[in-house]
């Protein structure tokens, strides 16, 4: 048996990487906070429910949208990414791949970033909170330190893809 | 990766069903629900003419007290159980003022008092503005954070007895959305940024008050009658 059929028989045993798993969980309760906020945007389901903070002035605010794209539209398919990396990244074939590692840390990083500028222009600038859009910074935020052990995959030498 | 599944599964179940409800539940159909563009607004004449309030007492009454008021304001609904019965008791019914609503939804922070606002018009088709004016005050905790409180609004009316067919019509519709929109530019015309905000109008004065107590509406009614008479004496 040659050194590569052994790494792609070891691949194909290894666990499935606990760290996708929760990306996979978290991902998908984002998309749903995502999509409630984004039916909203299109007219479904009346007022968005408030129980602490105050969502319509953040929803009606100019940032609720990036041109002509609103925000929450951004965050579902974000977290669309997010669960799509996360379901390839458990086939065996793709576990140890540092593509999909890769992927992952930067498309959490990117979206925990993003989050943290609309945390900041709902702290300092509409100066009200949207308690949707604050579990949803939390859920990137998890997702980001989910996503930290990908490092580590990157940095093993002959992991695949 | 059983388990994950499950997890997932569960995550998933819950999502789609608080979505679904979400969307599902609250059967407005088309309840206008935001404030419309009504045009010639711009004209004063215009706008006097349709920025309608509601009164209560004689019309004849040398003062009158302005509220531009919000169904879901906590501080209207304050105003409206423990100032406004003692404004009715020893002003309206002894003939020495009237009152006005206003309504003035402060739909930015509060997305159901629109609605709730052009409900109430729809009692005051069936002559009972303020009986449901009051039901609404009074049970507002039970529905200001509801994300549709369609239902409750319907059953006020039932409880008041009003025709249930053509509130309901009315209600869900886009009836009085004008006259609520109106009376909100009102508002606006006349600097009013907060609710509940009272005035005292008579002897062409129109005092805003700072705060909406019985003390101070007595306060402006005395300032009022004291131009009137500079001895002070009515």
């Amino acid at each position: 048996m040659s050194n590569e059929e052994q790494n792609v028989g070891g691949a194909l045993l290894a666990a499935p990487p606990t760290n996708r798993m929760v990306v996979a969980v978290l991902a998908l309760g984002g998309f749903f906070v995502a999509l409630y906020l984004f039916a909203h945007n299109l007219g479904l389901g009346g007022p968005i429910v408030c129980g602490v903070g105050d969502c319509a002035t953040v929803q009606s605010s100019q940032y609720a949208t990036l041109g002509p794209i609103p925000v929450s539209f951004i965050g579902v398919l974000g977290y669309v990414v997010l669960l799509a990396l996360a379901f390839v990244g458990l086939r065996p074939d793709y576990r140890e791949s540092r593509m999909i590692g890769g992927l992952l840390l930067a498309s959490s990083l990117g979206g925990g970033l993003f989050s943290a500028y609309l945390t900041y222009l709902e702290a300092f600038v509409i100066e009200a909170w949207c308690q949707y859009c604050v579990i949803s910074a939390i859920i990137i935020t998890l997702i980001f330190f989910a996503s930290l052990p990908e490092v580590a995959r990157l940095k093993t030498p002959g992991a695949g893809h | 990766m059983t388990k994950f599944y499950v997890v997932l599964g569960v995550v998933a179940a819950v999502g789609i069903s608080a979505v679904v409800y979400s969307i599902g539940s609250t059967a407005l159909g088309a309840a206008a629900m935001e404030p419309i563009e009504v045009e010639g607004l711009d004209d004063q004449d215009v706008l006097v003419a349709m920025a309608q309030g509601v009164t209560k007492g004689d019309e004849d009454a040398p003062i009158t007290i302005v509220e531009f008021g919000d169904y879901a304001c906590p501080g209207c609904g304050g105003f409206a159980m423990s100032v406004k019965p003692q404004v009715e008791l020893l002003l309206i019914e002894t003939g020495k003022a009237k009152f006005v609503f206003y309504d003035f939804p402060l739909t930015s922070i509060h997305p159901t008092s629109f609605l709730a606002a052009r409900t109430a018009r729809c009692a005051e088709d069936q002559d009972k503005f303020w009986e449901y004016h009051d039901a609404l005050f009074r049970n507002q905790t039970s529905w200001r954070l509801e994300a549709s409180p369609i239902s409750q609004f319907l059953s006020y009316g039932e409880d008041l007895g009003l025709d249930s067919e053509d509130f309901e019509s009315c209600v869900k519709s886009d009836r009085h959305a004008d006259l609520v929109s109106a009376n909100m530019r009102l508002g606006y015309e006349m600097r009013v940024s907060s609710t509940p905000t009272i005035m005292v109008q008579g002897n062409d004065q129109l005092l805003m008050l700072p705060g909406a107590t019985f003390p101070a509406i007595q306060a402006a009614m005395e300032q009022i009658a004291a131009s009137v008479d500079p001895s002070g004496a009515n």
